[in-house]
Formats: C-alpha cells, structure tokens, sequence
C-alpha cells in the first residue's frame, strides 16, 4: 500500500525519472530480443528489424507508458494546471490586466443580473402571485387613460364576475398619527375587506379585518372615519418603531386625526401593498351602494385556477359594458383594462434594467475579445515552443484543452474577484439605485452565483477559442521556420486578430450611440420646462384632522400660518394647495365638467382633475397667468363661486375664444355646481417633464375648504435652510400639528427622472469602458504589426520610401479596423435602437446629433490607438534591423 | 477486458518467478504457444499500472547478461489477485465456451 503510494507521488513529482527508467527498461528488452534474433542466425541488421517488428518501438511505447502514467484525469488536470499558471506567470503584466479586466466584466454583469433577477424575474412575496392582477378603468369613447377603479364598480364586479376569487379596492393617503406623544404625518391605506384574502398573507400578530370590522367601516370623506369601534392593522416597521415589537400591542389605540383606532393586527416584515411606504391599514367599506363615477381606488384582483388574463380581462368588459347600459349617467364608455401585479409593480423599471444587462454583456463581450487578445498575442512569444511541441508529437487535442485552460485560469480567478465585485457593490446598491422599485429584496440568491459562474465559464471559452483554434493550426513545420525567420506570421492569425478587434470596435459603438441617446434625451428632459418653477421652493405637507378642525377653524389655521411663514426673513411668498406638481401626497380625483351654456350634449363631457389652491399658490410655483386673474382674497367663502382652468381646459371647451368670464358646471356626486371663470393658467406638467398638460381646474381654498395642503414656500436662497423656521412656525400655530416632512420641490422634479440620470450614467460608464478597451486593443494590434515587419519597414526605408509612406501605411491598417467596426457598429445600432425607445424623450433612435458625436468619437478612438505605433514606426533605424 | 486479461497474464508470468520485462513477454508467449507475442507498448505501461496498484513490485538488479534490468515480483495482494481472477477467467472461458458450442444448460 505504502509502495503504491510512493509511486504515485514518485509520478507526480518526478516522472522525469521515471521517463528515464521506463525508456532503459525498454531498451533493453528491444536488445534482448536482438540478441535472441541473432542467436537465431540473423544478422545484426535483420535482427533488429525482425526485432522490432515483434515488439514494436520504443519511442512510441514511451508514449503509452506516459500517457498510462498520467491517464488519471485529476494527475493529468494537476499537470496541465501547473503549466498553464506557470505561462501566465511568465507575464504577470498581461495576466494582471487579463483578470481585472474580467473581474470588472463579471462583476458588473453580476451585479445588474441581481438587480434584475431580484426586481423582475423573482416572483412577488406573495402565494401564487401569478394569479394576482391590477384592474384599472379605462374609457376610451372619452379619450380617458387608464385610471383607477370606482367603489362601487368594483362592488359590482364581485358581484357578476366569476373569473376572479376576490377583488379587492385600497386608496393610500397620508394621515396624522400619534401614539402618546409625537404625532407624525404617515401613508395609510383604507383597503376593503377581503384585501388580505385576496393577497393571501395574514398578519403576523393578531388577525385580520372581520367582516363586522369592514361594514361598519363608512366614512364621510376620504378622510374620515364614521362608523363605531375603527380598528387599524400596523406594518411591521410601525410596530417595532412604535411599540417596541410588543405582542401586546394588539390591543391598544392608535390615534389616527385624533381618533382613537383599535389595533388588531400586526403585518409581517416586507408586506409592502399597496406601496412600500405604507405604515398603517384600514377597513373600508365598498359596496354597491358606493360611488361608480369616482376612479381614483386600486384594485387587485386573484383570478381563479385555469382562468387566463385575457379571459378574465374579456368578462369583466362584459360586466363593464352591461353596467354601462345600465347605469349610462355614470358608467357610460368605461371599460377595463388588467395587467399582471408583477409588470404594475415594476413598472417602467423594467425596460431600463433589461438595457442596461444587455449593455453590460456587451462590455463583458469587448473584455473577453480583449482578454483573447492579449493571449493571442501573448502566445506569439510561444510560437516556437508549441512548434516544437508539435513536432515531438502532442495532439491538437491536449494543446486546445491546455490553451482553455489558460484562459479557464484567468476567468476563474477573474470570476472570483467579479464576484467579490458584485457581493460588494450589492451593499451599494440601496444608496446609487435609490427609487428601483423592490430594491429591498435584491439579494445573492443561488440564481444570481449560479448566472456568475456561467459567465464566467462563458468568459474562458470565448477568450479561449481563438488562440486555441489559432495554435492548432500552426503545423511543426511552418511554426519553426517562420520563427527562425522571425518575420511575418500566416494570414489566418492576422485576420483572426483584426477580426477580433473589428468585433471591438463594433461593440464599443454600440455602447456609444445607446449612451449618446441617453444623453440627448436626457437633455431634452432637463430642458423641456414644466410650466413651474422649483427654485427656492419649499414643499410642507400638512394634515389636519377632521375632529379640531372644522372649515372655519382650517380656513383660520392656514391663514395664520402663512402670516407667520411670510413673516420669517428670505421667504419671498407663501401658497398652499391640495397638490404640488411632481409630489404624489395630496388628495387629487376628476370630476366631469361641462360649459353652462351647452349642456352634457357631445364631447362637453370631459373629466378634468380637481385642484384647490390659495391665493400666493401661482406665484409662489412661478405658474404662468395666461388670462383673466389668479385667486386671491377677494374670493371669500361667502362671495361668488369662481374657478379657474388650465389652458388645455380652455382650449378644449372654448376654442378659439376667451374662457374667463365664461361659466363652467362641475359635476359632484352630490350634485352639479356652476361656477365662472376668473382666469386660465399655462399649461403645467405636473409628473414631470416626461407628463402631458392636462384638463385641470382650480378652486379657491377659501370656497372648498381641505383639512390636507401642501404649503409651498419661496425663498431668496436654499429652501432647507427655511426648515426650522418653518417648524417653529408650524409649532407657534398648533403644536398639535406634526411637521416631519418637508423637501425642497427640485428634489420632487429631479426625483422623475432620476431613473433617467442614473441609467445614462450607467450605460456612460459601460460605454467608456468599452471604448478603453477597444483603444488598447487595436494600439496592441498596431504595435505588434509594427514589431512584426519592422524588418520589411527598414528594407523599404534603406530602399528610399519616407516617412509619410510608412505613417500612410501604419494609419490604413488601422484605419481599416476602425472603419470596419464603426460600419458594423451603427448598423447593429440602428437595428436594435428600438430596444431603447421607451426610455427616450423627445429624440427619435436614429437621432442624427448622436451618430455624429458617435463618428467623431471613433475618430477621436483612432487617432489615440494609431498615434503611438506610427510614431514607432517612423522611428525604425533600417541599419539597425538589417544588421540584426 | 483487454487490459484483464493481459494483467492476468503477467500476474501467472510472475507466480513462478521473479521476471524482468523481456522475461515476462516470453513467458506469456512460451506459455501461450506463441499465440500471445505482447508489444513493448502493451507490456510496460500494464506493468506500471499493475506495480501502482501494488498488485507487483520492481526493482533494478543485473540480468543473466551482466545488464542492469528491473526484475518484477509477485507480492501477495498480486498473488491474491491471481487467485480469484483466475477464478473468475475460467468460469467465463467455460461459459464462452458453452454458448459458443451451442450447448444448452446442463
């Protein structure tokens, strides 16, 4: 045993030796069948022919005794391993850059397949989330886009739709909350009976809404409860914040606007529905009672086993059309539309996240193309060792596998420091990818380690292959004479190589005209004005609560207030209203509205959004007075009712003539009010540049009184340097009153395109990356050809040809690979630039301002790589090479 | 099969006497009737296979012509191995046999 084991270690360390004594043994059993010949009566000659003829040579049996030797595939693995660390070794400059560029290129394409891996193809947590849908209501007799569902459509719905195992209607708000002491302004939502079946996730302390708990949950406005004993259930980060993660805290009273709620239940950690920011949730009651011309609820639904979107999407527009026959006053035209609750929740994240994987491949593409290069031209150093290696007879198979395995060594350790890459980046990821929705469940899971190792293997294939398929085609006998010759090598490894970099330069232009249309279009963004003006302003959201504050006392509240807020140093005005463009807190809501003068007749019918503002709102936001007056004080609670209208409104219900003065009839569901026109504001986009102006009108806060507005604040200087005075103000007024959250109004604006920022960016550093590598690659390509035929150089220059003759010559040859590239790169671009339409704005893919920068950056990338190799060439001493 | 048989040959080769390698191709063709002629090519790598299995054991001594040679011996895991492959050879030759005459089971 021990015996055996020596020899295997004898054959591991020394099977030189071993070689050697195999080759004695066998030499001296070839003579002593010579020898048995000659006994024989042969002579010497014969002999050993005959000799041979019986047992072969001993050259080839050398062969099989070493290949037995080494037959073991982890002994012959162990060998070729060492000798491909010991080839790397041998040029630790090119191995460094080798690995690290592959480590960046796993990395990051690590890093963005976790991003999408987590974001996209992870299903949501919740059971059998592909059942779960999002409803919306959509009419498009009226031109009306996807809105949300009305209460009491969906009750309807329940009621004739046997696709669905529930729908369930949720509307999220901000509310005042305190528990003791401190009260803090949070996002709630009122969810309807069956929301959590309907998600099926049950709460973690306690239980859910009972059936009891949900009827009696009425309200009078959105905001207030009326019903007896209201009951409220807590998200997990409430309960641990506020409670201290108490079991006991089911039980006990939370005061939501001063009222106390009963807490029965306690969520788990992550439920996040309808938004993650949501803290607290609440019953309401939905019935068919309930308005059905109000679209402004979330609705999720869970389709029954076997039933399909499409299936369920078509009887539901069955139901929608006979409530619309029905009911035409108010269900007239509207119809639905379903969408998977995975695509809602992603949202427009998708398409970027795609992209940007796709670019990410690209620029590992450009790495392994580099990665290839230097090892092929690392491998011209060893054109004579693999010659002669082939001339002593090694198999074109062993030399693939020991070149793969080179490059195998390099990804392997280039995978490793990408994953470390990519675990590190991961702790980033929540500061630079901030608003991806679900960015909290990306994690390394077994999909993203496992994606890392295919790429990586991908990676050591791909920078392989061509040096492999290369070397095995240099034959024993081209391989040494071209080498004792030293000058050029066969066309094949030129084209190879100039293929390789063509693919490069491709590739990098690829990258370029993506990220060209990144920028211009995020340009076109900053530059499209919203109708409003951010500078200086302050955004405070205030909530009132319904039991202190009845109208008058609000109208006093707010008035106060904006006294003290004008009164505090650098405030340039003060407003208020129930919205701010680009913030999403804020009581919002279309009502139909028709001129007085014609009636519901014909397209009068339109849906417009509801705003109420007070006087100083179109200053403080720089709105634009189109005609007529803005709101101001003059507009009392007890004088004429007046409003006034976004120019689009204007427009669209008096073309062509003056709309102030006019009157304009607003649909409520309590009843229809005229009001006159006092004045039209410009158009306004209001979620931003990527948003259309839209129908609006405004009300006179005093007229319409909200318990919830958003005060904005002008100052000379930094809006957040107005913070404390602002709460200190607030305080003065009603202590009772929380003031958490405020933020200056650009954040809320760059806050919509933030997506935008962070995806150019991105796809600006790929692009750079791409174009790094693609300059090295043909600089490495040009230099080498330079070295190659310096000696045909310093004939042709001993023979009278000048220096531009070899710039010229130097130039084309890289000039062709530039252009060649470049041709491939923008067709390819072009072919596939309607992959980044959705996330341009206001540039067309085949934009011409960003093939030109692209031509005059590959030019610029030309000029780089082609500098330093000329000037080498003009360089060349004649005397010097022909005396070598 | 090919390489069972060939090292059940060269463990019977050995159960007589220590052999160096042209001994042991001798042998075997002395033994076969000079049916079995082994090539340097077969012989050496299975006696390499067979010594790292410890089944045989070498070592450099002088031959009868006065020439460094390496002499194999049988140790006992080798003899061992020949014992129930032996075994095992003859129960499959007679099996061959019989179906290859055609007999049916006895």
């Amino acid at each position: 045993m021990m015996r055996a084991l020596w020899r295997r270690l004898r054959e591991l360390v020394t099977p030189h030796q071993l070689d050697r004594e195999a080759v004695d043994e066998m030499t001296h059993h070839l003579e002593m069948a010579v020898a048995r010949n000659i006994a024989a009566g042969l002579d010497e000659v014969a002999a050993r022919r005959q000799a041979r003829l019986e047992v072969g040579s001993v050259a080839s049996a050398r062969e099989h005794v070493a290949e037995e030797r080494t037959g073991f595939a982890l002994d012959q693995r162990v060998r070729e391993l060492r000798y491909a660390a010991r080839v790397l070794r041998r040029s630790p400059g090119l191995t460094l850059l080798s690995i690290v560029t592959m480590g960046v290129g796993i990395g990051v394409s690590g890093l963005l397949f976790a991003l999408v891996n987590g974001i996209l193809l992870q299903p949501l947590p919740y059971p059998e989330p592909d059942r779960l849908v999002r409803i919306f209501d959509i009419n498009r007799e009226a031109g009306l886009a996807r809105r949300g569902a009305a209460s009491g459509n969906i009750a309807q719905w329940r009621q004739r739709a046997s696709a669905f195992e529930g729908i369930t209607g949720y509307y999220s708000t901000g509310r005042t909350i305190s528990v003791g002491d401190g009260a803090e302004a949070l996002l709630t939502a009122q969810v309807s009976a069956d929301f959590f079946t309907v998600l099926r996730v049950a709460p973690l302390v306690g239980r859910a809404f009972t059936p009891e708990e949900s009827a009696r949950a009425t309200f009078n406005s959105a905001a207030a409860p009326i019903g007896a004993d209201p009951v409220v259930i807590l998200s997990h980060g409430f309960w641990v914040r506020r409670f201290g993660g108490d079991p006991n805290a089911v039980g006990r009273t939370v005061m939501l606007e001063r009222r106390p709620f009963r807490v029965v239940g306690v969520m788990p950690p992550g439920f996040a529905v309808p938004e993650p920011q949501v803290e607290l949730w609440i019953p309401w009651h939905i019935s068919t009672e309930s308005p059905r011309d109000q679209h402004f609820l979330g609705a999720i639904a869970r389709l029954k086993d076997g039933i399909s979107l499409a299936q369920a999407e078509e009887q539901l527009n069955t139901v929608a059309q006979d409530l619309s026959v029905q009911y035409p006053g108010t269900n007239g035209g509207w119809r639905v539309e379903l969408s998977p609750l995975a695509v809602e929740t992603v949202g427009g994240a998708a398409t970027v996240l795609w992209v940007l994987l796709a670019a990410v491949g690209l620029v590992l593409l450009v790495a392994c193309a580099n990665v290839a290069l230097l090892t092929l031209m690392r491998g011209l150093d060893r054109q004579d060792e693999v010659a002669v290696r082939i001339a002593l007879g090694a198999s074109s198979g062993q030399l693939i596998r020991e070149f793969l395995l080179e490059s195998a060594l390099l990804s392997l350790v280039g995978g490793a420091l990408g994953a470390a890459i990519a675990v590190g980046g991961l702790q980033w990821l929540p500061t630079i990818a901030a608003g991806l929705p679900r960015i909290d469940e990306v994690a390394f899971d077994v999909r993203s380690v496992a994606f890392i190792a295919a790429v990586t293997i991908m990676s050591a294939v791909l920078s392989g292959l061509p040096q492999a398929w290369r070397r095995t085609r240099v034959t024993a006998i081209a391989g040494l004479s071209t080498t004792t010759r030293g000058s050029t090598q066969g066309r094949d490894s030129h084209r190879l190589r100039d293929a390789i970099v063509i693919a490069q330069v491709a590739l990098a232009v690829i990258l370029m005209a993506g990220s060209g249309l990144l920028v211009r279009s995020f340009q076109e963004l900053r530059s499209t004005a919203p109708g409003f003006d951010p500078r200086g302003v302050l955004v405070v959201p205030i909530f009132l609560d319904n039991v202190q504050y009845a109208a008058e006392r609000t109208r006093t509240y707010y008035r106060t207030l904006f006294e003290r807020l004008a009164a505090i140093p650098g405030v340039v005005s003060v407003g208020g209203g129930t919205t701010v463009p680009t913030s999403p807190l804020g009581p919002g809501g279309e009502r139909p509205v028709w001129r007085a003068d014609r009636g519901t007749e014909g397209a009068a019918n339109a849906q417009a959004t509801v705003r109420v503002i007070t006087p100083g709102y179109l200053q403080t936001l720089g709105l634009q007075l189109v005609d007529g007056r803005a709101i101001d004080d003059r507009d009392t609670p007890q004088g004429p009712r007046v409003i006034m209208v976004s120019r689009t409104l204007a427009s669209t219900l008096w073309p062509g003539e003056s709309a102030v003065g006019k009157q304009l009839v607003i649909d409520y569901s309590t009843g229809t009010y005229p009001y006159e026109i006092v004045g039209v504001i410009g158009d306004l986009r209001f979620r931003g540049p990527r948003s259309e102006p839209g129908l609006e009108f405004y009300l006179p806060h005093a007229q319409r009184t909200y318990l919830i507005l958003n005060v904005v604040v002008k100052s000379a200087g930094d809006p957040r340097q107005l913070m404390p005075a602002v709460r200190e103000a607030m305080n003065s007024v009603d202590p009772q009153v929380p003031a958490q959250s405020m933020y200056p109004l650009a954040d809320l604006l760059g806050a919509t395109y933030v997506r935008d920022r962070q995806a150019m960016i991105t796809l600006l550093i790929f692009a750079a990356a791409a174009i790094a590598l693609a300059v090295l690659s043909i600089y490495g390509v040009l230099s080498q050809r330079v070295r190659e035929r310096s000696r045909e150089i310093a004939v042709r220059m001993a023979l009278g040809a000048d220096t531009s003759t070899v710039i010229g010559w130097v130039a084309r040859s890289g000039l062709r690979l530039i252009v060649a590239g470049m041709t491939a790169g923008l067709g390819i671009a072009w072919a596939a630039s309607g992959a980044l339409e959705a996330m341009l704005f206001g540039v067309t893919p085949t934009d011409p301002l960003t093939v030109m920068a692209v031509l005059v950056g590959v030019a610029a990338i030309g000029a780089i790589a082609t500098v330093a190799p000329t000037w080498r060439a003009t360089r060349i001493n004649p005397v010097e090479i022909l005396r070598r | 099969m090919a390489a069972e048989k060939l090292d059940l040959l060269i463990l019977k080769a050995l159960a007589l006497a220590p052999l160096h390698g042209y001994g042991v191709g001798q042998r075997i063709e002395q033994m076969s009737g000079g049916v079995f002629r082994i090539t340097l090519g077969a012989l050496y790598p299975a006696l390499q296979r067979l010594e790292r299995l410890g089944l045989v054991r070498g070592s450099w001594s002088v031959s009868e012509n006065n020439r460094r040679a390496r002499y194999y011996t049988l140790t006992a895991a080798g003899r061992r191995r020949l014992t129930t492959q032996q075994k095992a050879w003859e129960r499959t030759a007679a099996a061959m046999l019989r179906v290859l005459h055609g007999e049916g089971p006895s």
